[in-house]
């Protein structure tokens, strides 16, 4: 997944190629980190030095853009669930088949939405203080919305800190029934 | 259950919000247009995640197992919600218990369906190994959310010692007034003759030995030793124990004990226990084998209690040792307390024989030239000991784990034939 998205960009890199295969080169390194580690920070750091190298791209950005940031979030999305995944004894196929479906369907509503983004830029509405603000509110908006979604549904705890490794398991304890 | 954020929420949040700040800072629409799947993933996830409704329950196939045996646990996962939930099943482990498959098992439970995990138990030690409740991991449909509980309650899972068959044991000095297999001492009704004597007034004509009469001219009669039944008390030491990794002196004393009682309920003998050690657990002498199930469940539960008290042979209630019985001391002898105990049960007179479970197995020498030669000290000084106890009468039986215990038994034999008129002074 990584090389065919880091593929897409430097084919058509140009001048900037070099720093497309430099860019593509430090994403896999933070990934095999990542994985190694069974840590998701390197895969995040992985999947946006990726974003960023997508500017290297000389042509047709807004028109891949869409499809680029779903290829991306399948890869964050894959590469979280084999970590997740690493310390199961036995998983049942259904498992994979319907987490992957419900990714490819998000991704997919994601690119759509993305695509209706890209349709509304290429508007030619010209750049302007008003619209960036608009924008800043309405990304603002929707961290908010969320933000207030999750204090709701879990207070104020915060994200478990190693929920990658097995849930832990009760011990179990020999009896200490005396017999008189 | 509990809920808390998958540890990838905050990152694919991050990096949505990145996407979209730097689309703003540098002008670049690009970005932002990468930001949105993340955005609309990480929206999805946390729009539409509720507590996953999920309780089950804990079966075993049976309760009661040979260690070293197999059999099935089976968790059954019930999902109450309306929406299919992945949840990851995680069984107690622990060094006695193995667990197949070894790490967690995901599956995914359908709305409103139930379904049912194996798990390949086998206890390696025994003892009573409490399995459940069973920790659990559920995850939403996008994995943005785990909830963690435990489902069932806890059943205990009774492992009992594998036992090892016998072909001779100990023979008793003393037998009790009960039918058995045992050939007393006394005279009376019986198979094994013992002597003739003239005839008594009441004496039955089939006891006549005719031939014996024809040649004394007066009328003889056979005599026999009649066949009972002996007191057997398994004397547990669970003062001290050596042990490695893999196993220690108690867990073979105890396999030992189990065995023991086992051969001598079989013989019809009165078969008691006394846990002798920090904690002080007794089981009277009674036949049957409602016994043996008794003496398994108590030796299943001992376990070396440390304690500075000393205790004697008065901490034992009069009934737990019956007079004329067989006492069988099942012992590592590391211990001070036990050693005493050993020689003040010989000094009250009792029939007394030691199964030594060897501790040098699970004690390696050390690495060095001192350690090797303090190693031989020590094996040394456990020789002397173990002719001391001989020359106070006892029969002692070195048993080496993972041998088998009945040469040991028959050392003991012939020890105590060779000493029985001192044994019985």
């Amino acid at each position: 997944m990584l090389v065919a998205v880091a593929v897409l960009v430097i084919a058509e890199a140009g001048a900037a190629s070099q720093l497309a295969w430099l860019g593509a080169g430090v994403a896999a390194l933070l990934m095999v980190a990542g994985m190694v580690a069974e840590s998701p920070a390197p895969v995040h750091a992985a999947v946006a030095v990726l974003g960023v190298v997508f500017l290297a791209r000389q042509d047709s950005r807004l028109l891949l853009a869409p499809l680029y940031g779903a290829g991306l979030l399948l890869m964050d999305d894959l590469a979280i669930r084999t970590m997740e995944l690493s310390g199961v004894g036995q998983i049942a196929p259904d498992v994979i088949a319907a987490r992957l479906a419900a990714t490819i369907a998000v991704a997919a509503i994601g690119a759509c939405l993305s695509a209706v983004a890209a349709l509304a830029v290429t508007a030619g509405v010209s750049r302007s203080v008003a619209l960036t603000v608009v924008g800043a509110l309405a990304a603002v908006a929707a961290f908010v919305a969320i933000a207030v979604l999750v204090r709701r549904r879990f207070g104020s705890s915060a994200a478990d800190p190693h929920p990658a490794s097995p849930p832990p398991a009760p011990q179990a304890q020999p009896s200490t029934d005396e017999t008189t | 259950m509990n809920g808390s954020l998958a540890p990838r929420t905050p990152g694919v949040l991050a990096l949505a919000g990145a996407g979209l700040i730097a689309a703003l800072a540098t002008g670049r629409p690009e970005l932002a247009l990468i930001a949105v799947p993340f955005l609309v993933f990480a929206g999805a996830g946390l729009v539409l995640v509720r507590e996953p409704q999920v309780t089950g329950a804990v079966e075993l196939e049976r309760v009661r197992v040979l260690e070293g045996e197999e059999l099935t646990a089976t968790v059954r996962v019930r999902n109450d919600g309306p929406e299919p939930v992945e949840v990851e099943v995680a069984p107690a482990r622990t060094a006695q218990l193995a667990v197949v498959p070894a790490g967690t098992v995901a599956v995914r439970v359908g709305a409103q369906s139930e379904i049912e995990v194996a798990f390949s138990l086998r206890p390696r030690r025994w003892g009573a190994h409490g399995i459940g409740p069973v920790a659990i991991r559920a995850r939403d449909a996008l994995g943005m959310t785990n909830w963690e509980g435990r489902l069932g309650e806890r059943v205990d899972l009774r492992a009992f010692p594998s036992e090892e068959r016998l072909r001779e044991l100990v023979a008793p000095l003393r037998t009790q007034p009960f039918l058995g297999t045992h050939v007393a001492r006394a005279r009376a009704e019986g198979i094994e003759f013992a002597d003739i004597r003239p005839f008594q007034v009441g004496d039955r004509v089939r006891q006549v030995n005719w031939r014996a009469t024809a040649r004394r001219g007066s009328l003889q009669v056979n005599q026999r030793h009649p066949e009972h039944s002996s007191d057997v008390v398994l004397l547990l030491d669970t003062f001290e124990e050596a042990r490695d990794e893999a196993s220690g002196t108690l867990d073979s004393a105890v396999r030992t004990a189990a065995s023991l009682a086992r051969a001598h309920l079989g013989q019809r003998d009165r078969v008691g226990v006394v846990d002798f050690g920090g904690t002080l657990h007794w089981l009277e002498p009674a036949f049957g084998t409602t016994q043996l199930y008794r003496i398994v469940d108590a030796l299943i539960s001992s376990n070396i209690a440390f304690s500075y008290a000393w205790r004697n042979v008065d901490s034992l209630p009069q009934r737990v040792l019956p007079p004329g019985a067989l006492i069988l001391v099942i012992t590592p002898l590391l211990d001070e307390r036990s050693i005493a105990l050993v020689s003040e049960l010989r000094r009250r007179g009792c029939d007394l024989t030691v199964v030594e479970v060897s501790p040098l197995d699970h004690v390696p020498p050390g690495p060095t030239a001192a350690d090797a030669v303090a190693y031989e000290l020590w094996r040394l000084q456990r020789e002397a000991l173990r002719a001391h106890l001989q020359a106070l009468g006892i029969a002692v039986a070195v048993w080496r784990p993972g041998g088998t215990l009945g040469p040991a038994l028959e050392e003991v034999n012939a020890f105590r034939r060779s000493a029985q008129p001192a044994l019985r002074a």
